[in-house]
Formats: C-alpha cells, structure tokens, sequence
C-alpha cells in the first residue's frame, strides 16, 4: 500500500464519525466514498501493510498474505482452506484474490423466485448495476470489446494474451458448441496513472495474481480505494486486531477495543462498519454477543462448488505463465440437461505449482512413481475450473469452538457439508469439463472436487425476524451498527464474490450518508 | 543430460527478486541436527514414510537429497496456513500423534517397528493408512477416520516442500519463481504452449523426457 497524499491520524479520543474493521473489499471502497463526502474514518486492519514489490511468488513465503489466525474446518465437506482463506494485510483478500471479476447474473438476485429454492435477493441487478460499473470504472478491468451473454457491456482495457489453459478451453469449447471469451478480469493492460496513487503498470503475464501483484497491474483496494481513503482524510491503521465492541446503555455502539504490537487500545466512533468477512464478522459478533436478535449471525455458510478438471497435453503448457483464468463461458449459468438449481460459470486454469500440486495431492491417493509422474506432469498440464451456486443450508454455519486462539478468543468452527443441489452440479460439471478435456485430446484427466469462497452467516433482507441486517446493511437491532462484506450476501449466485462486495459497499456507503 | 549443478541456474536468474533468491536459496541448507517438532520416533517414520509416499530419484539426479524429512519437521514448528481439519489436534500434535499410530499399528500387524518394515509392506500400510483402515482408539493417538484426514494433510505438506524446492524446479524445468527481478520486471512474453522462452529452466528430470521429446 502506498499514496502519494500524506495521511491524517486521529486521536483515540476522538470520536471518529466511522470507523471499519477490515480493510479488503468490503471496507475499503466504503471508507473512500465516506472520506471524499467529509466524514472523519478510521480503519483497523488486523494484517501489515505489504509493499507491491515485496511479493513473492514462493506459494509458501506469500501466505503471510493469507488469514493466518487458526480456522477450524468440520462437515462432509471441509473446506482445505489454504489459498482460498481470507487475506490479511491492507487490501485484505484482494491481495491475493485471482481478480477474475464476472458480474452476477440478473437470474441469480431471484433464484427462490424463479426456482423455490434458496433466497432471494431483496433487490434486482438493476439497483446493483450502477454501483458495479462505478467499481469497474474506478479500479480498472480488463474484458473483450464483445461479450456473449451481455452486448452492451464495455470494458476500459483490452485483455491479456491467453495463456495455454486459456487456448486449450476456447479448443474444448468449441468442440462442444458452447460460447467461450476472454472473461473480466480485474487488472489493468497499459501503463496508467491511479489517482491519490501513482504509476499502475500493465500486466506483465507472470502468472503469480494470488501470490500478490509486484506492478500494480491487479486492482486490489491497496492500489485504488485506499489511497483515495487516505487522500480525502482517512487514517489506515494496520496491525490492528479488534476484539471487542464497546456500547452504551442504550446499547449503540461507542467504540472498538483492539490490539496492536501486544497493547490494548480504544478508538471512539459515531458509527461502526464490520468488513472483515463470512467469518471473522460473525465471530466478532458471536464473541461480543450482538446484532443477532434473529439468531441468524453466523447462519447460512455458503460457498461456491468450485470443481476443477485438469488433463495433461503433449505440448509444454507452462501453466504457472499469463493470467491464470481468461477463458470464460457463461453457457452453463442455466443448462438445459440440469438437475439442480441455479448455474455455474467455467473458466480456465493456469495455476502455480505448490497450489497445483496440493489440489492433486489432496484429490488423489496414489503413491509411489506414480505420484513422483503425477508431479513431474505439471508442465504439461491446463485446467478448468468452475464457481457454481451453493444453497444456504442450516448445517452450514461459523459458530465458536471451544478452543481460544493467542487473544483467549474462541477460534471459529466453521462447518461445510454439500447438499443435492451441490453434488448435482459438481457431477454435471466433473462430466462437462471431461468431455471438453477429452474433445482436445486430453489425457491423464483428473477431477476434483473442491468448494471455495465464504459467503454468508449475517444474512441481508427486509425482514428483521430472519436478517441480521437490512436491504442497505444496516444492523437490525443496533442502528449504528453495519456490515460491509460478502457475510450479507443472502445467497451464494455463481459470480467471484468481489465485484458484488465492492458494489454494495458503495451501495451502503450511500446509504450511510443519507442515515 | 547433465545433472543439476548444487547450486540450480534458476538461482542466478535475473528474472528472480532478491528476495525470493533469499527464499529459494535458504531450502538448499538444512541445519538441524535434531527434530525441531517430532519426537525422534516420530522423525524416524515420517523418515521412512516419505520415499515411499514420493520417491525422488527419478526427478533428481542420483544423490541429491532435499532433506525432505527435516523440512517439514521444521516446518511444522514455523508459519503454518491459518487452518486445520477440526476433528484433528493442531499440526505438531496431530504430525506426533498420526506418526506414532503408524508405528503402533504395524507393530501390531508385523511385529516390527515401521523403519524396520521392508519398503513394499510400508507401502501397503500406507495405503491402508489412506483408505481409513489404520487407527488407535486411544490418548496420544489417532483413530481411523482421524488418519484418513491426516492422510490429506501430509500428502499436502509433503507436495509444498517438494514443489517450492529450485532443486525440484530446476530439474522439472519450472520457470514459476522467474516472475520477474527487482529492477525490470519482465513477467513473461511468451505464455502459450511450446514457447519457452530462452531464460526459462527446460526440464532435466528423466521422467520429463517425454515432454522434452515434444519441444
């Protein structure tokens, strides 16, 4: 993270008009748009702040970029956390998120109405719209001048050269009849200037997006939302853990306890806003024993079915070289032969080797020569990969384990089980993406199922009964209370959660100035 | 085919950052002299246990060893992932624990401690160990189910030492830690199949013949 504005400090004394715990994408485009409307702001980010050209792409030194505080994962279907936990640092999960940016589907807002099952969004594309575009706009996506599912979208950069994956899928696509393009992707193609920043360089195809961007290429919130923060007057305070919500008699909130380089401190704020994600928000609320009058904090875990189907090629693939994830289709988003609901977007797969190596290690048990070949094979090797609707089930859920982390918190249990819905659409994918694999000449195909992503557990809705926070991500029960992050969401839809974060975060941002 | 010199190519690249050189270049020296987290017992398994797993000598050269063994043992003491099964104890325990069942487990079955069991048999408890069907009911130990998730966690552990080695890297020509230097960083020009690009690593390792036949 750096800027080129000097930032301002406030004092703990002072009364902060709000103040954000996380400084991913969920908190950093509000504490922008707050900042530029002449709000005091205060960010607490549990994570350091990292230099871009510090990064590395050693998959082992780059998870300091990840959460690193103890999950524990229960269900049928744990989820391997790893790469795909929630970051850590200024720029939160943005720092190592894969920036593949699709939009929502206007379908996914209304799948309880369309199919009578899941939920249903208490608004439409429409309302979100706006503030998507806003987000593309201001951080930079890359994306085709024709995109096959919707015309009328326009992206500001041109994409980056397809990489082997992403050839070897636009061959599978074919193969099959189904649509295929250069799919969103969060990063810039050509050197520009960002605002309250500096210089942003084109993407220069190295292939390391989730070990973090060493150029600025990637849009993250440390090289947009958070210079402007700090431009238009925010303070950014990493390594900051906040523990503990402080209120008044009445019960609103007065400020946040947290701690930094082993000492405790306080900071006073009009309005608090939670952004540190489907599992660290509800566990701040279930520890602090709040806003959960509907007993729906830390309710309805969600993910996404996340399969991947990877196969080996005679060629030198070289899949760790381009952007990771270019080919998309949006072809299976409502496919005609489904036995389940909603849909699921596939793109392509490059991938980095430690990252590769574990998902094959994790999928498969063979041992010996046989497991030394599977390894020595990662040159030669493309994947697929799909983001499909995950249904809101009681079963899944964050609650609190009875075991306390270094703070004497109680770490958070986090249970994961698939439903039909899930194991329907993983299979329809696992065969799908085999047959495209074997239309190319694939071989050694090797399916795995996997689920990524956490979305959920403090549902947003109109009825105070069965929600934890309104339509614009306002607490029920506390009125200076929000929630700025992918725990609002009140059903999974197919897309890579953090355009939507994003979006609405302007969304509540806007709802909060006229609060 | 030449084998890789004991300082790999890749190291001296100037597509590499100065600190991920430092990173790379500290997996070539491992120091210990004792376990940092295993009991000597434990250590001994997982010893004995990992060129069964995952033989190297087809993808390195003939005695080149990367000192897999006190790696992990030290990793499992050092940064871990920010996550863990919650029907297992936390990492060092549940490495302790699962080791030591192994060992248990075959004593019962052969009547001989695992490092001592022929390289065959090892293999089939492995085996064994990984469909759910080795597990002690009992304090310090692991139960089957227990194992069969371990069994997960270890073949992960073991793929992260061995693919974030440049010894491994060099030898299966991976160019993935060449992103780029700290003065230029050139990311790459080439990304579509069959382009190597002249300062990428080509593969050395026997088993990659194949695809260097290709090129």
């Amino acid at each position: 993270m750096s800027s080129t504005s000097v930032m301002k400090t406030f004092a703990e004394t002072d009364i902060v008009d709000t103040l954000i715990i996380g400084s991913g994408a969920g908190g950093a485009p509000l504490a922008a748009e707050l900042a530029r409307n002449g709000k005091s702001v205060v960010v607490l980010e549990a994570g350091p702040a990292f230099t871009a050209m510090g990064h590395t792409p050693d998959e082992v030194a780059a998870r300091e970029l990840y959460w690193l505080h103890e999950r524990l994962s229960a269900g049928t279907n744990p989820q391997a956390f790893g790469g795909n936990n929630s970051g850590t640092g200024l720029g939160g999960s943005l720092l190592h998120y894969g920036a593949f940016m699709p939009r929502m589907d206007a379908r996914d807002f209304h799948l309880h109405t369309e199919t009578g099952k899941g939920v249903d969004w208490p608004f439409g594309l429409d309302e979100l719209l706006p503030y998507i575009e806003r987000v593309e706009s201001f951080i930079g996506v890359s994306g085709p001048a024709h995109y096959p599912w919707d015309p009328s979208r326009r992206y500001a950069y041109a994409p980056p050269p397809a990489n082997s994956a992403a050839l070897k899928m636009r061959d599978g696509c074919d193969a099959l009849g189904l649509r295929h393009a250069d799919g969103p992707a969060a990063l810039i193609t050509r050197d520009i200037e960002q605002p309250h920043f500096g210089t942003r360089h084109g993407c220069a195809n190295c292939g390391a997006c989730h070990q973090g961007c060493r150029n600025g290429a990637k849009s993250g919130a440390d090289n947009t939302w958070l210079p402007m923060a700090v431009a238009h007057g925010a303070e950014l305070r990493p390594g900051c853990f906040a523990h503990t919500i402080e209120r008044d008699s009445s019960g609103r909130v007065t400020g946040v306890v947290y701690r930094q380089n082993g000492v405790e401190h306080r900071q006073k704020c009009a309005t608090l806003v939670l952004a540190a994600g489907a599992v660290e928000t509800p566990r701040l609320l279930l520890t602090n024993g709040l806003a959960n009058s509907s007993g729906q904090v830390g309710q309805n875990y969600m993910t996404h079915v996340s399969t991947q189907v990877w196969g080996e090629f005679d060629e030198d693939i070289r899949p760790n070289r381009g952007y990771p994830s270019l080919t998309i289709t949006e072809d299976m988003m409502r496919p005609k032969d489904a036995d389940f609901v909603g849909g699921y977007l596939v793109q392509s797969l490059g991938m980095m080797p430690a990252t590769w190596g574990q998902n094959l290690a994790r999928s498969t048990t063979t041992r010996g020569p046989a497991f030394a070949r599977a390894l020595a094979g990662y040159n030669r090797s493309a994947g697929m990969g799909i983001n499909g609707e995950c249904l809101p089930r009681p079963e899944n859920r964050v609650t609190l384990s009875d075991e306390k982390d270094a703070f004497g918190i109680p770490k958070p249990l986090i249970e994961h089980s698939y439903g039909p819905n899930e194991w329907a659409m993983h299979y329809h994918a696992a065969r799908l993406l085999t047959q495209m694999w074997e239309a190319v000449g694939a071989k050694d195909i090797r399916v795995i199922d996997r689920a990524a992503h956490m979305i959920g557990t403090c549902r947003m809705g109109t009825d105070a009964g069965s929600n934890v926070v309104d339509p614009e991500g306002r607490s029920f029960d506390i009125d200076n209370l929000w929630i700025s992050d992918h725990s609002i969401f009140p059903s999974a839809a197919a897309a890579n959660p953090a355009l939507a974060i994003m979006a609405l975060s302007l969304r509540t941002a806007d709802a909060m100035l006229k609060a | 085919m030449s084998p890789p010199p004991d300082r790999p190519e890749i190291l001296d690249s100037d597509h590499l950052s100065a600190r991920t050189r430092e990173i790379l270049t500290s997996r070539l020296s491992v120091t210990e002299a004792l376990p940092r987290t295993l009991s000597l017992q434990a250590y001994a398994v997982l010893d004995a246990l990992l060129p069964v797993l995952l033989p190297l000598d087809e993808i390195l050269p003939p005695g080149t060893d990367i000192s897999m063994t006190a790696r992990i043992d030290a990793a499992l003491s050092g940064p871990r992932d920010g996550w863990r099964f919650a029907d297992l104890p936390p990492d060092a325990q549940a490495w302790e624990a699962a080791l030591l069942t192994l060992d248990d487990a075959t004593f019962a079955q052969h009547g001989l401690r695992f490092i001592h069991l022929a390289p065959d048999l090892r293999g089939t408890m492995l085996d064994a160990l990984m469909a759910g069907q080795i597990g002690l009911d009992r304090e310090g130990r692991l139960t089957a189910p227990q194992m069969k998730r371990w069994a997960g966690d270890l073949r992960g552990e073991v793929v992260d030492c061995v693919m974030s080695d440049p010894r491994i890297q060099q030898a299966l020509g991976i160019s993935s830690s060449l992103t780029g230097g700290d003065t230029v960083f050139q990311g790459f020009k080439n990304v579509g199949p069959d382009s190597r690009e002249d300062f990428e690593p080509q593969a050395i390792a026997p088993l990659t013949n194949m695809a260097d036949a290709t090129q």
